[in-house]
């Protein structure tokens, strides 16, 4: 199997704080894989995106990236190779037109002009944003700025994207343009994608899902496997998904097949049903 | 309150001749001691048409009655501390607007400005830390050591302390985990049946099915829909017009009716989704 990146035994605790905010954890993330971590608020989510990425240091433990134990000599290549979508994009703006903000990363990198131009009109057309290069980002609607975000972390050509519930501000339009962007990106470019997220429905697109309770790994398997939990799920902040609340709904009364059904199977069970009417 | 908007415009940079048109002669009531959730797209003017309610924004034309106030372009900024007593607003993401260095001061802070006295202020923080689901003990703590989760909750304690009478959310719960959803849907269902208005901005149309009274569709700042959850959601103008998106239980009937099922009207809860669906199929 090849891992992208290579979590093993980290342990990580916030200044004055009491409790690890991550406890001995170890998690291998396959290349090309869409990955959902889940888990309530304050169960090190966001905490292990951090170390991740080396905007903090593990007190102990190692992370290895496409390869690489990553140290203090080389956290700025391993950075480059991982993208963060956070969740709120009007925080993420800093140029006064799409296009400037578009190349404030690659300008970081120090990438000469002419190239500069070329990858940011590049990373426009990924997201389908070209046409809006010269507007401000302040006059875009939620879904086009987080689309303008995503541009701004194509453009330095990552392997790894990390969502950090970048969906969760959208507009349930927004919210699939998005969705369907990392979709065709992971698809095309072979990118990795990490998502961190809340909305059960759409871990529903990821292939596996790993769940994190006071920053420990406790469940880590297929989608099914883990909707199975049932009302488990809640004693880790999430929601039962739609359709194994309604299949619960009416099992009493109906004769549907066992285990989760997802929509569709829960769909074609009700009309097999009916068509008995 | 009441609350009830005659033809208010808005002009963003009014005097610029590149205006744009945050609300588009709008006129609306909100019944007092209702649940009202306001729904539209991003940019629709769901966060003018609020900001109005408290005076943060003032009509370009028009009038605001709120209570026993009339805000138009004419009210000063004077004498505005009893509305904004009375109109408690929690804005996107609450938790930027923390600055104390405890989480006690921060909720005490809203009353003592309305002229609460440091006693009382005192008393409601305790009362308020509870009320929103977290322990007595983080009074104690700097906001800024909590989680995401529970800086949002102690913002919103900060709002409930001054004991305001209508209680506006702008997506309060954006990033909390579902169950911390919730919790705090729940909370604000509660304070209205205290006898409190609610007013809501929300994407999360399960949440609209679910709480609210009475929803208000807005669509290029101006009002398109408005009605019970469920007029609304069985509006053919506002669905086809892509105004709007259904509730999960609205949507799986919608699919379900491509064979032999038949919805007079479109089932919004899970409660009536399933209710319906074993009606259709024992047929009784």
């Amino acid at each position: 199997m090849n891992n992208i990146i290579s979590i093993k035994d980290i342990t990580y605790t916030y200044p004055d704080a009491v409790s690890h905010a991550i406890d001995n954890l170890s998690l291998d993330i396959n290349t090309n894989e869409w990955l959902s971590i889940v888990g309530k608020n304050g169960s090190g989510k966001s905490t292990l995106t951090k170390l991740i990425d080396g905007l903090i240091e593990a007190d102990s433990g190692t992370i290895e990236i496409d390869g690489q134990t990553i140290n203090e000599d080389n956290i700025w290549d391993a950075r480059k190779k991982i993208g963060i979508i956070f969740q709120n994009p009007d925080h993420q703006f800093v140029g006064a037109t799409v296009e400037d903000d578009v190349a404030f990363g690659l300008e970081n990198q120090g990438v000469p002009r002419p190239q500069m131009v070329e990858k940011v009109d590049a990373a426009l057309e990924m997201v389908d944003m070209q046409d809006y290069k010269t507007r401000d980002p302040q006059s875009l609607s939620g879904g086009q700025k987080q689309r303008v975000a995503i541009a701004g972390v194509l453009a330095t050509r990552p392997q790894i994207i990390i969502m950090d519930e970048s969906t969760s501000m959208l507009d349930p339009k927004g919210r699939k343009t998005v969705l369907d962007l990392i979709k065709r990106l992971r698809h095309d470019q072979n990118m990795t994608i990490i998502s961190i997220t809340h909305d059960i429905e759409e871990t529903q697109l990821s292939e596996r899902i790993v769940v994190l309770d006071n920053g420990r790994v406790v469940k880590d398997g297929l989608p099914e496997s883990i909707y199975n939990l049932g009302s488990e799920l809640t004693n880790f902040g999430l929601e039962e998904p739609f359709s194994s609340q309604l299949t619960q709904l009416l099992r009493n009364d109906l004769k549907l097949p066992e285990g989760f059904l997802n929509e569709e199977e829960l769909m074609d069970s009700i009309w097999k049903l009916s068509s008995k009417m | 309150m009441e609350i009830i908007f005659k033809n208010v415009t808005h002009a963003y940079e009014a005097n610029n001749p590149l205006a744009s048109l945050g609300l588009d002669d709008v006129s609306v009531k909100i019944s007092d001691k209702k649940f009202t959730a306001i729904i539209g797209k991003t940019g629709s003017g769901k966060s003018t048409l609020v900001h109005h309610i408290n005076a943060l924004l003032k009509p370009t034309s028009g009038s605001v009655i709120v209570g026993d106030r009339t805000i138009t372009s004419e009210t000063n900024n004077k004498n505005l501390k009893p509305l904004r007593k009375n109109v408690g607003m929690v804005f996107q993401f609450p938790e930027s607007q923390l600055f104390e260095d405890t989480v006690e001061k921060d909720i005490m802070f809203g009353p003592m400005n309305f002229g609460m006295s440091e006693e009382d202020a005192k008393s409601s923080a305790h009362d308020m830390i509870e009320l929103v689901g977290l322990d007595e003990k983080y009074l104690e703590q700097s906001p800024f050591d909590l989680s995401g989760g529970q800086m949002r909750r102690v913002a919103i304690a900060g709002v409930l302390a001054s004991n305001p009478e209508t209680i506006i959310l702008d997506e309060p719960t954006a990033g909390l985990d579902p169950v911390g959803r919730k919790e705090i849907m729940g909370l604000f269902k509660k304070l209205q049946m205290q006898g409190r208005t609610i007013i809501l901005i929300t994407h999360n149309m399960d949440d609209v099915a679910d709480y609210a009274d009475d929803v208000i569709v807005m669509h290029d700042g101006k009002i398109v829909g408005e009605g019970t959850p469920s007029e609304v959601f069985n509006d053919e103008k506002l669905l086809t017009g892509g105004m709007l998106t259904l509730p999960q239980s609205a949507r799986f009937a919608q699919r379900l009716s491509q064979k032999r099922f038949k919805f007079d009207k479109l089932p919004i809860t899970l409660d009536e989704l399933s209710t319906e669906i074993k009606q259709q199929i024992n047929g009784d």
